[in-house]
């Protein structure tokens, strides 16, 4: 007779894993919907959410006296105090305070120039301790992941993981929050299709995971958890994709071979590209699927999806000023593309996964998907690019600039009202 | 100071009609057409929330908002058509269609829409024009009373207009009271069925054609019988044999046909109660509201297509396996939803375990605790549904300590804890065996093989009658007589609004036979029975002389008692 155990792995095997005919390319498939997905930020904090630990022994960066950051960037204490005073008329809490942009050299706007100011720095993170993947297969570098094993190569959050947007545990921090709560209301769905040529899912050398998007949201249970065994559809994407050739040892998901691809970032980003990228997911005994995702993604664009989510908000609220969040991915770069050796334009990083058992179909609807290929040659094409937005609103330079406001930001705004 | 007026006059027409209304009741003889006297009211029948807004949606367009809550239904021998007849109103309810009376005579007659639902137009909007206003009571009065107005009835209707234009200065708006009126009139909220001398049979009765006409009409339609109908009543054509035949030819034919036997399954198959369904979210979190109408919708789909679509055997009910799923029931059976639809057809496999329409995610899920399965209920509820067998109420000092306190595991075995009881046992034996086959399905109908770690026994012995799990159970009951039986006596007394007695078990027998002959169809069934005088045949309520001469006076005498 059965056990529990072993019978809950059998109605998972029976629901979620569709035994092919011979003729089909694939032999076994599973399949699964995100239902959250963060950086990989290995919290060692000792309690709480930001408290301080063996990673972050100071905790996270501390609040800033921005009065006193608006000073040392050269405004008069008289100018800073009214700037950060709620009275003023230009401090649209929709907007924040756009003159705070303005505090390079020369005033210059340090979210698109960020090098026109000196790097404020970020709280370091010590630790040597971290969760991803060993993208370079080299043990003798990078970090030693929670288990033990050496050669993780995460220095995403080696630069990052002591700021307050990222700092937490699993599934605590306020960014993880912020973007799996969107995903999980609708924002976006990615599902995952596994198909392997072999007779044994749990040992496969030939096996291939697709990433996808589909146009069908997550539903929530009545304990507000996402449900399992929905079914959703493909949507074929012009970039959302990421195909990954890989085996499976022991029932866990690993690359063959690295691969390129892009994904929908849980952050301001929104394209998660990564080259060399790699998989190492786990299907667990209860039909579920956990791991990460892990490869080199462009710094540059992490840096600026935190600028155009309105810049002066992410620093009111993230309690950071952006130009030190600009110098430490540059510092903390640690890849370039083959071909260009000059310059490090990529930084290791990891996303850590949750999927539940679910059924995908093919974008039709008509069949399950049992083979893993691409569908963007079924997309439509992605619509012109119309800059950054925050809702409804045009983000320019970092800022939401109402053209009809009596007080305008700037290099040479008048900032004291008149007397 | 006219609103007020206005005001002061509506509420007194609520009133008037309110007091009206518990005369009426019990004294419904005296709305008698005043050209026959010699009538009397054989049965009393409250519309349901459904058949109130078809109605509506029938007389007035579909575009008429009902917004509002219906007293509750009452069911009674399983059918809610039998409970109607026993039903009143309370004054919370009356105040409830009263508001909705108003609301829909407010949008019949809105300057959008009075051009299309006025029959005249009036000399003049600001005063009183009584052949208008008198088209449009008779127009609407005969369809909402399904018969023609009497005088009296016509001249309070015209009344009311009359004063609600003097004091509004507006025509529409004293046609708006007229027709509140209407709808909050007992005629129209209950199908008040009279019976007239039989001039075939001395001191017989016969149902009068206007009540043959709403018979028919809402076993077919599950609405008020249309102009047509109405018509054929008013010529004596319904009296006829042949006249009788061509309407139900006509009814059965037409594709309304559908909702009216959809009614009749909802009302038999008890599919109702999903608004208030309640589950442990921490034991069944994925089921919320949507999947509770889901389910619901989904048992109405697949007996409507089944049973009327395809027009198949009514015992593949209990075996068929071809069903609809949306995406939160394909989750909650753990198949995959393949259509861009909201729903679509699905057939589940042989591995699935499923087996007809008890069990679906609807039947397992109503028929269960907040956490947790019950054989005795689903057992109860299959043989109350499907046999006509009902199960009586347990004792009042029932010991539930066996089951509650029972540390076993399976249902089973906590059952058979509450077995050793020799009170109980009477009524679990028969109860629980059907309930226990289907102990593979949890309290939200998902499939399991295990309870609390031990492997779940299916088995069942049912006075001999051995089968397993929920496809031996659907065989069971599909070569089971009493289910074909069953069904034919409900659709009598759905239509008939009364449970046929001992009297009539050789026209019962014979209709079992007729629908076994004509291959178990239910549409053919409907027909069959509607065509046979059976189903028009009066039954005098008690106390009332048979003698049609002299019955008359004795319901008159009664109703004045009453009233007194």
């Amino acid at each position: 007779m059965l056990n529990r155990t072993e019978f809950v792995k059998a109605v998972f095997l029976s629901a979620t894993t569709l035994v092919l005919p011979l003729t089909t390319h694939a032999e076994w498939q599973r399949s699964y919907v995100i239902e959250w997905n963060e950086p990989a930020m290995y919290f060692a904090g000792e309690s709480g959410i930001e408290g301080p630990g063996s990673d972050c022994p100071q905790g996270v960066n501390p609040e800033l006296e921005w009065v006193e950051v608006l000073i040392r960037a050269g405004y008069t204490r008289e100018e800073a105090e009214w700037l950060r005073n709620p009275a003023n008329p230009s401090r649209n809490p929709s907007h924040g305070q756009n003159q705070m942009a303005f505090r390079g050299k020369d005033r210059a706007n340090v979210y698109v120039n960020p090098t026109s100011y000196p790097d404020p720095g970020l709280v370091p993170m010590t630790g040597n301790v971290a969760e991803g993947l060993n993208l370079d297969g080299n043990t003798d570098t990078g970090l030693v992941s929670p288990t033990g094993e050496p050669g993780i190569d995460n220095t995403f959050y080696q630069t990052l993981g002591c700021w307050k947007t990222y700092r937490g545990p699993e599934r605590l921090s306020s960014g993880a929050m912020q973007f799996n709560d969107g995903m999980r209301n609708g924002s976006w769905t990615m599902v995952i299709v596994v198909s392997g040529e072999g007779s044994d899912p749990a040992n496969d050398s030939n096996v291939m995971v697709g990433f996808y998007m589909s146009q069908d949201n997550m539903v929530k249970g009545g304990d507000g958890n996402i449900s399992p065994h929905y079914t959703y559809r493909i949507q074929p994407h012009a970039k959302y994709e990421g195909l990954f050739p890989a085996r499976t040892v022991d029932g866990v998901i690993e690359s063959r071979e690295p691969a390129h691809v892009m994904l929908r970032d849980p952050g301001y980003t929104r394209d998660l590209e990564l080259l060399q990228a790699q998989i190492k997911l786990e299907m667990k005994d209860d039909g579920t699927l956990r791991g990460y995702v892990g490869g080199y993604r462009p710094w540059l664009p992490v840096y600026q999806g935190w600028v155009n989510a309105r810049g002066p908000v992410i620093e009111s609220l993230t309690w950071v000023e952006l130009p030190a969040v600009y110098y430490a991915l540059s510092r903390g770069a640690d890849y370039h593309p083959e071909g260009n050796r000059d310059e490090k334009t990529h930084i290791s990083y990891a996303l850590r996964v949750d999927a539940l058992p679910a059924f995908v179909m093919t974008p039709d609807a008509s069949e399950v998907a049992t083979r893993v290929v691409s569908y963007k040659d079924q997309a439509p094409a992605l619509p012109a690019d119309s800059g950054p937005m925050v809702g409804r609103s045009r983000i320019i330079d970092g800022l939401v600039i109402d053209p009809n406001a009596e007080f305008q930001a700037g290099p040479n705004a008048v900032i004291l009202p008149p007397r | 100071m006219k609103s007020a007026r206005l005001f002061v006059l509506t509420t007194a027409i609520g009133l008037g009609l309110s007091a009206a209304l518990c005369s009426h009741a019990v004294s419904a003889n005296d709305s008698v057409n005043d050209n026959d006297d010699s009538s009397l009211v054989v049965a009393v029948r409250r519309l349901t929330e459904p058949q109130y807004r078809q109605s509506i949606a029938d007389v007035f367009g579909d575009t008429i908002q009902i917004s509002g809550r219906f007293e509750p239904e009452r069911r009674e021998l399983g059918l809610q058509a039998l409970g109607s007849a026993t039903l009143s109103l309370t004054a919370a309810g009356f105040e409830q269609y009263f508001t909705l009376a108003q609301d829909i005579s407010r949008q019949v007659l809105s300057e959008q829409q009075r051009a299309t639902s006025t029959p005249c137009t009036p000399a003049s909007v600001s005063s009183f024009d009584q052949d208008c206003a008198a088209q449009f009571i008779n127009h609407y009065g005969e369809l909402l009373f399904r018969r023609p107005l009497s005088t009296a009835e016509l001249d309070a209707r015209l009344a009311a207009a009359a004063s609600g234009t003097q004091q509004s200065g507006d025509f529409y708006t004293g046609l708006q009271l007229a027709l509140s009126s209407l709808l909050a009139a007992p005629e129209y909220l209950f199908r008040i069925e009279r019976a007239e001398p039989d001039p075939a049979n001395a001191d017989g009765w016969r149902l009068d054609a206007y009540s043959r006409a709403s018979r028919l009409s809402f076993l077919f339609w599950n609405s008020a019988p249309d102009a047509e109908l109405l018509a054929a009543a008013a010529s004596g054509e319904l009296l006829t044999n042949e006249g009788l035949q061509s309407q139900i030819a006509r009814l059965s034919e037409s594709p309304r046909v559908q909702e009216g036997i959809q009614a009749f399954l909802i009302d038999m198959m008890q599919i109702d109660g999903f608004d208030n369904m309640v589950k442990e979210s921490s034991i069944y979190p994925k089921f919320n509201q949507l999947v509770a109408d889901s389910a619901e919708q989904q048992m109405i789909r697949t007996l409507v297509d089944l049973l009327v679509v395809k027009e198949r055997d009514y015992r593949e009910i209990f075996t068929s396996n071809e069903t609809f799923l949306n995406r939160p029931l394909a989750a909650i059976y753990q198949v995959p939803f393949a259509s861009s639809e909201e729903w679509a057809p699905y057939t589940f496999p042989e591995s699935a375990e499923r087996s007809g329409i008890f069990s679906q995610i609807g039947f397992l899920s109503l028929y269960a605790h907040p956490g947790t399965s019950s054989p005795t209920i689903r057992g109860i509820k299959l043989h109350e549904i499907f046999l006509c067998e009902h199960t009586p109420e347990p004792p009042a000092d029932v010991d539930f300590s066996a089951v509650v306190d029972s540390d076993a595991a399976t249902s089973r075995e906590r059952l058979l804890d509450h077995m050793s009881n020799p009170g109980c046992i009477v009524c679990h034996q028969r109860s629980d065996p059907p309930g226990l086959a289907l102990e593979h399905f949890d309290g939200l109908g998902q499939l399991r093989k295990f309870e609390n770690g031990q492997l779940i026994d299916v088995t069942a012995d049912l006075f001999g009658n051995k089968f397993v799990g929920a496809q031996g159970l659907g065989k069971f009951l599909y070569n089971d007589p009493r289910a074909s039986s069953c069904l034919v006596r409900n659709v009598y007394a759905y239509g008939a609004a009364r449970m046929p007695g001992s009297a009539e078990r050789t026209y019962i027998n014979t209709q079992i036979e007729q629908f076994a002959g004509n291959g178990y169809r239910v549409p053919a069934l409907f027909s069959q029975i509607a065509r046979t005088p059976e189903f028009f045949k009066v039954v005098l309520p008690q106390g009332v002389a048979k003698n049609a001469s002299s019955a008359p006076d004795t319901a008159r005498a009664q109703s004045q008692q009453q009233g007194e």
